[in-house]
């Protein structure tokens, strides 16, 4: 029994070896950029994380094709270099020498691309699936444009400026005129004072008007 | 009997501030910086500095002058210094009413940028997704998002200038604002101006000693600074250097405009304005170096930034084509490791080799720019990479702002000033009138809003004020000096300030600024007639790049009409005061300007 199942797990790995080739055209090339990503709190890449790596291709794999359960052991992985970038080929579970759809593989990591990404602290740019474009943010645009807002809230306070000017203005030309013609009331009133008071003759050159000794 | 006497300043602090806030715009910051880089960095200021001294500061004493002892606007002024001279005010008035429609057109745009700072993610930033959601929209992709941003979704610009298109309704919308705030400044004349400019002449400075401080703490500034500041001194030998000191000095001051006379009308009659005009000049020189030194360190950061991308791209290429671990290359190990990879796969490498590109700093910093397009897409390029990039960003647009509005405070005046110092207009109120020279502005600049708006705004500021006020202030000089006569003309400084011009002013005044003037009058005639065709640049949106396109026959007969509608003043009133004392010339009768309304 236990030499069976050794021998059926020799046989598929041999097949799956057969399968996964640099260049394959149902598989994808992977490339991971950990130190860009995270800098000082980079992890090495051992075969633990290379393990993680199947896993959560088999966990995409499974989301997007419905009824099939993939394995770990689907998920074929070859030409590991030191840039930490390799190639995978994924088995279907019904038929191990089988591969599954370019197409297909391409859906299951779009959408499942970002359980992916942070499984392994990455993102789009830094665990490159070559061939599949980084999916891109869904623009996001307000009802209206933030800029009319700012632009509403400055010309209503300078609308409002302007007229507390003009208003200003026009108050201040009334009372202008309100004062001109009290002077001009005080002014009649003086010349017949001056005229009260003594029995003088009324000398202009003396009087405080100054509609007269004004240049 | 007078029934408004003439408005004075508050006092003369007011008057200093707005001639500098008048002199000290858009200029300073785009188009000295450019100047320095192009004639050898720190070498430059020598020309510049013997300029300022020889021209400069002369000129725009003169204009001073010449404003506080008529006490009238440029038409006034000039009529009673000649009758016969009378269009060289009006000239004056005709160039700043073409500067006034189209100025505003960049506060529009100011304030575009500014309101649009105020989101999570700068618009600039990032290029926006196309229809289908599966890339970039393609012209941002050819260009950059900056550039993007600025000929697509703020001006949305036409193939040239021969193809129009609508209104552009944010545009307008801005205008609109830049009028409404420019009439809510001037709208009591130099009553409200006054109390304006306290703010609009100091706050750049804040902005930009801010900016100094911060611009030196960025990673690659100091390149910027050093590349700029390291003299190369051979331009020196190059007349153009000269030419272009000269040029910068005299449109940098805002001489010719009437501007300065109008402001100085409004002075008391013994205003010391001799000193003035020495502080305001210095100030906006020193201006013009100081926000060089800001411009450089920015652009300093922004190289590095490029160049250092550009390594880390090179950086990716190799370890992706030759699978090295990620530690293997450095930055600044790129360049050996392009060396060594190429000797050992040469074969693989030249495969790669059209997709390497040519990573150099000096390049980068090489790129100079001008005008516009420095301030709005190399200075928002380098803003979007700063930390917290939507305060910089306000605070930069901010500044351009100020600078911008406060240059209109002294454009309006020099048309205000004038008109309102004639019998007819003096009836009607001063916020009527002036409302009704803001209406008037704005909608003739409706038509800078159009897509095809930017390229008629290159022409008029490329041919509406350049030629006209050389000619302009060459003929104030020459008045001044020989018409109206040196002698006369010291007594009356005399009178308004105590004691005489001393020799350096008499000089100047006399030989030396009608000199330059006539030496770089002539060089611009040579070269426009050298030129050739007048061209502009087009931006192309499949390129996603600008070409230089020749202007199409209507566009040179606009351009002559610019030129010789303003000029055409000078000659066409005298003829017409000739022909009118001719005419009266049996009826001799006395004939003041007169400042009344009866």
């Amino acid at each position: 029994m236990l030499e069976k199942t050794f021998f059926l797990l020799c046989l598929s790995s041999a097949l799956g070896n057969e399968l996964c080739t640099p260049g394959a055209s149902d598989g994808y090339k992977v490339r991971l950029s950990i130190n860009t990503a995270l800098g000082e709190e980079a992890y090495p890449w051992n075969p633990n994380e290379m393990f993680l790596f199947r896993a959560s291709l088999a966990f995409a794999m499974r989301n997007h094709i419905a009824g099939q359960i993939f394995e770990v052991s689907n998920i074929v992985v070859c030409d590991e270099t030191p840039r930490v970038s390799f190639w995978f080929v994924v088995t279907s579970p019904l038929n191990p020498s089988e591969l599954v759809n370019k197409g297909n593989v391409e859906e299951a990591v779009r959408k499942s691309r970002n359980r992916i990404n942070s499984a392994f602290l990455l993102s789009d740019n830094t665990l490159e699936f070559v061939g599949i474009p980084p999916t891109l943010a869904a623009p996001v645009s307000p009802d209206t444009p933030p800029w009319l807002i700012v632009f509403g809230v400055v010309m209503g306070a300078v609308g409002a400026g302007i007229v507390a000017v003009l208003v200003l203005s026009v108050v201040q030309k009334k009372r202008k005129k309100s004062r001109k013609t009290e002077d001009e009331d005080t002014e009649v009133e003086i010349r017949p004072k001056a005229m009260e008071n003594g029995d003088g003759v009324y000398n202009p050159s003396f009087t405080d008007e100054e509609p007269i000794t004004q240049m | 009997m007078e029934k408004d006497a003439r408005p004075n300043w508050d006092n003369p602090l007011q008057f200093l501030l707005a001639c500098v806030s008048y002199a000290v715009g858009l200029g300073n910051v785009w188009r000295f910086p450019y100047l320095c880089q192009m004639h050898g960095g720190g070498g430059f200021l020598i020309p510049y500095l013997i300029m300022l001294i020889l021209e400069g500061v002369p000129l725009f004493c003169l204009e001073l002058a010449i404003g506080q002892k008529m006490r009238l606007g440029s038409i006034g002024a000039w009529t009673a210094i000649n009758p016969y001279l009378g269009g060289v005010g009006l000239a004056s008035v005709v160039t700043s009413t073409y500067l006034c429609l189209y100025y505003n057109i960049i506060n529009a745009w100011s304030f575009w940028y500014l309101f649009n700072s105020f989101q999570s993610v700068l618009p600039w930033g990032d290029c926006p997704i196309n229809a289908n959601g599966t890339g970039y929209v393609e012209e941002c992709e050819k260009a950059t998002p900056t550039q993007y941003f600025f000929y697509r979704e703020t001006l949305n610009i036409s193939s040239s200038i021969e193809v129009n298109g609508g209104i552009q309704t944010s545009q307008a919308l801005l205008l609109l604002l830049a009028w409404v705030i420019s009439y809510l400044f001037i709208i009591r004349g130099i009553k409200s101006t006054g109390k304006v400019v306290y703010f609009t002449a100091t706050f750049p400075y804040v902005v930009l000693f801010i900016y100094l401080i911060w611009g030196f703490t960025l990673h690659g500034a100091v390149n910027g600074v050093k590349y700029m500041f390291t003299p190369k001194m051979e331009q020196l030998a190059n007349p153009t250097t000269w030419i272009n000191a000269a040029t910068q000095i005299f449109f940098s001051l805002g001489l010719g405009f009437g501007s300065l006379i109008a402001f100085a009308s409004y002075n008391e009659y013994n205003n010391n304005f001799e000193r003035q005009a020495i502080m305001v000049s210095l100030i906006n020189s020193g201006t013009s170096v100081f926000a060089s030194i800001v411009t450089f360190a920015i652009y300093g950061f922004k190289a590095t930034f490029n160049y250092e991308n550009c390594l880390e791209r090179t950086r990716l290429l190799l370890l992706n084509t030759f699978d090295l671990a990620e530690d293997t290359i450095s930055l600044d190990t790129v360049f050996e490791w392009i060396e060594k990879l190429n000797a050992t796969y040469p074969q693989e490498f030249a495969e790669i080799s059209s997709k390497l590109e040519t990573c150099d700093l000096e390049s980068e910093l090489d790129g100079a720019v001008e005008g516009p397009g420095l301030a709005f897409i190399v200075y928002s390029e380098a803003i979007k990479n700063m930390p917290l990039p939507q305060l910089w960003s306000v605070l930069y647009f901010s500044m351009l702002l100020l600078l911008g509005m406060g240059s209109m405070l002294g454009n309006i005046t020099a048309i205000i000033t004038p008109l309102r110092d004639f019998k007819a207009t003096s009836c009607i109120s001063n916020e009527l009138f002036n409302g009704l020279v803001c209406m008037f502005c704005f909608l003739l600049g409706l038509g800078f809003t159009t897509t095809s708006g930017s390229y008629w705004f290159t022409m008029f500021n490329d041919y509406g004020a350049t030629f006209s006020l050389l000619f302009v202030v060459l003929i104030e000089v020459i008045t001044i000096s020989y018409i109206y006569g040196s002698k006369r003309f010291e007594k009356d400084v005399e009178d308004m300030l105590g004691h005489r011009p001393n020799l350096y002013w008499r000089i100047m005044w006399k030989f030396v600024s009608p000199l330059l003037l006539i030496t770089i009058f002539i060089f611009y005639i040579v070269s426009y007639i050298r030129g050739g065709t007048p061209t502009y640049q087009a931006w192309n949106k499949e390129l996603g790049k600008s070409e230089v396109t020749e202007y199409p026959v209507f566009g040179q007969v606009f351009i002559g009409l610019l030129l010789l509608s303003s000029v055409s003043c000078v000659p066409l009133t005298a003829l017409y005061v000739y022909c009118r004392k001719r005419k009266h010339g049996h009826h001799p009768r006395e004939r003041t300007v007169s400042t009344v309304c009866d």
